[in-house]
C-alpha cells in the first residue's frame, strides 16, 4: 500500500478516507483536520489560554502536544480520581509527558477534595461512569473560569462524540442534543469547551500518539466495565465498516440539521441557571449536582461502620 | 512461527504462519481500524507481509472510560 500524497510505503491506512498515508503525510493530515476544526467552528481565537483536560490516553496526550506544537498557549489539568493503581499509572504517564514535553499541568486530587471515585461508587446508588463524568465536567470548569482560561478542551474524538450522538438520540434527550458539538460557547459560569479532535477516528488519534513516541495509559478504568457507551462504538464500528464514513456524515448531519432545533426547544423550555449556593458553578437547582453527591457521600461514610 | 502481543489484554499468541497483517486480523477478529498492528518502530497496512520470527504487538484502539 503507498501513501496517497508521495508514493512512498504507506503506515495508515484509513477505508473512511479511502486512503493510505506515510508517517510523514499523516502528521500533515492530522494537522490539517484539527486546524480545520479550529477554523471551522472558531475554536481558539488569538491570544487565548486553553486549559486541555489530560487524562493520560492518546487522546488527550495527542491533542496536548499538537495544539502546543500548532503555537497555543496550553496548561494541562489532570483530575486525580483516586482510585486505587489505576488512578496513579493514568497520573504517572500524564506527569511523564508534560515533562518531556516542557508543558505546564495542574492537578486536581479528588481525595483532597473529599470526593474520591471508589467513595463515590461505594456510597452512591447511581452508575459510576456517570457520576465520575459529572464529577471530571465540574472540575475542568470551575479550574477554567477560576484561573482564567478562556478555552478548555477536551480529546473527545470522532468515535467518542458520535458514540454520545447516537446514545442522546436513543433517549431524544432534548438537553443534550441541544448543546453537542465540537464547540460550546462561554455563557452563564461556563468556560467555552471544545473538541478539536472531533474530525478523527480512534484509529487516527492512535495512530498520531505512537506515530510521536507518546507514552499513554492504557489500562481500562477498572469501574468501566459493561459501560453502554462501549456498546454503542461497537455497533458504529460494524456500520463504519460495511459503510466507510457513516460517522462522519451522521456527526456532521446533526450540527447542520440537527443541533439548531434543539438548541431552539431548549432555548424555549431549558430551565435558567444560578450560581451554586456552595461553590458558584452554574446550576438550575439550589446546589449543583457535585456538591450534593460530595454532600450525601460524606454523610454516608460517617455513618458506615465498615469505613477504612 | 510469528508471535502476537495484544493490548491492553496482555495476552500473547504464537501462530504457525499468516501470509498478511490482514488475515492475523481476521484470525483475531479485528478489523482494519480496530487496532494499531505494530512491527518494531512501524506501523504496518492490512496488506503488509508477515515474516517467520516477527514479533507483532497489537494495541486495540478502542477507549474504554
Amino acid at each position: 500500500m503507498k501513501c496517497r500524497k508521495c508514493k512512498t510505503p504507506a503506515e495508515v491506512a484509513l477505508p473512511s478516507h479511502n486512503t493510505a498515508f506515510c508517517r510523514d503525510c499523516f502528521s500533515v493530515y492530522f494537522t490539517g483536520q484539527v486546524e480545520k476544526a479550529i477554523r471551522r467552528h472558531g475554536l481558539i481565537n488569538p491570544g487565548e489560554r486553553v486549559l486541555v483536560a489530560l487524562s493520560g490516553g492518546k487522546d488527550s496526550l495527542g491533542l496536548m502536544l499538537e495544539l502546543s506544537r500548532l503555537g497555543y498557549d496550553v496548561t494541562g489539568l489532570h483530575v486525580d480520581l483516586g482510585i486505587p493503581k489505576s488512578s496513579s499509572a493514568a497520573r504517572a504517564k500524564v506527569e511523564g509527558f508534560c515533562a518531556a514535553h516542557g508543558l505546564t499541568l495542574r492537578v486536581v486530587e479528588l481525595e483532597k477534595e473529599g470526593l474520591p471515585i471508589p467513595d463515590v461508587k461505594r456510597y452512591i446508588n447511581r452508575p459510576v461512569c456517570s457520576a465520575c463524568g459529572k464529577i471530571k465536567r465540574h472540575w475542568f470548569n470551575r479550574v477554567a473560569l477560576e484561573e482564567g482560561f478562556e478555552v478548555l478542551a477536551t480529546g473527545h474524538n470522532l468515535d467518542d462524540e458520535v458514540a454520545r450522538l447516537f446514545a442522546n438520540t436513543l433517549r431524544w434527550d432534548a438537553g443534550y442534543l441541544s448543546d453537542q458539538g465540537p464547540c460550546l460557547n462561554a455563557e452563564s459560569g461556563f468556560a467555552r469547551k471544545i473538541k478539536p479532535l472531533y474530525r478523527l477516528s480512534e484509529f487516527e488519534t492512535a495512530c498520531y500518539a505512537f506515530l510521536n513516541g507518546i507514552e499513554i495509559h492504557t489500562a481500562p478504568c477498572p469501574y468501566s466495565g459493561g459501560a453502554s457507551f462501549t456498546g454503542h462504538k461497537r455497533l458504529w464500528a460494524d456500520l463504519e465498516y460495511k459503510s466507510p464514513g457513516s460517522k462522519i456524515a451522521f456527526y456532521d448531519g446533526f450540527l447542520k440539521r440537527g443541533r439548531p432545533a434543539f438548541a431552539q426547544v431548549e432555548k424555549e423550555t431549558g430551565a435558567p441557571l444560578a450560581p451554586c449556593e456552595k461553590c458558584g458553578s452554574p446550576t438550575s437547582t439550589g446546589l449543583c449536582g457535585v456538591c450534593r453527591l460530595a454532600i450525601a457521600v460524606s454523610e454516608r461514610r460517617a455513618a458506615d461502620p465498615d469505613r477504612d | 512461527m510469528i508471535t502476537v502481543f495484544v493490548e491492553p489484554d496482555n495476552e500473547t499468541h504464537a501462530f504457525e504462519r499468516h501470509n498478511t497483517v490482514l488475515m492475523l486480523q481476521k484470525r483475531l477478529g479485528l478489523r482494519v481500524n480496530d487496532a494499531l498492528v505494530i512491527r518494531g518502530a512501524e506501523l504496518l497496512t492490512p496488506d503488509c507481509r508477515l515474516n517467520d520470527g516477527d514479533m507483532i504487538r497489537i494495541r486495540k484502539v478502542m477507549s474504554t472510560g
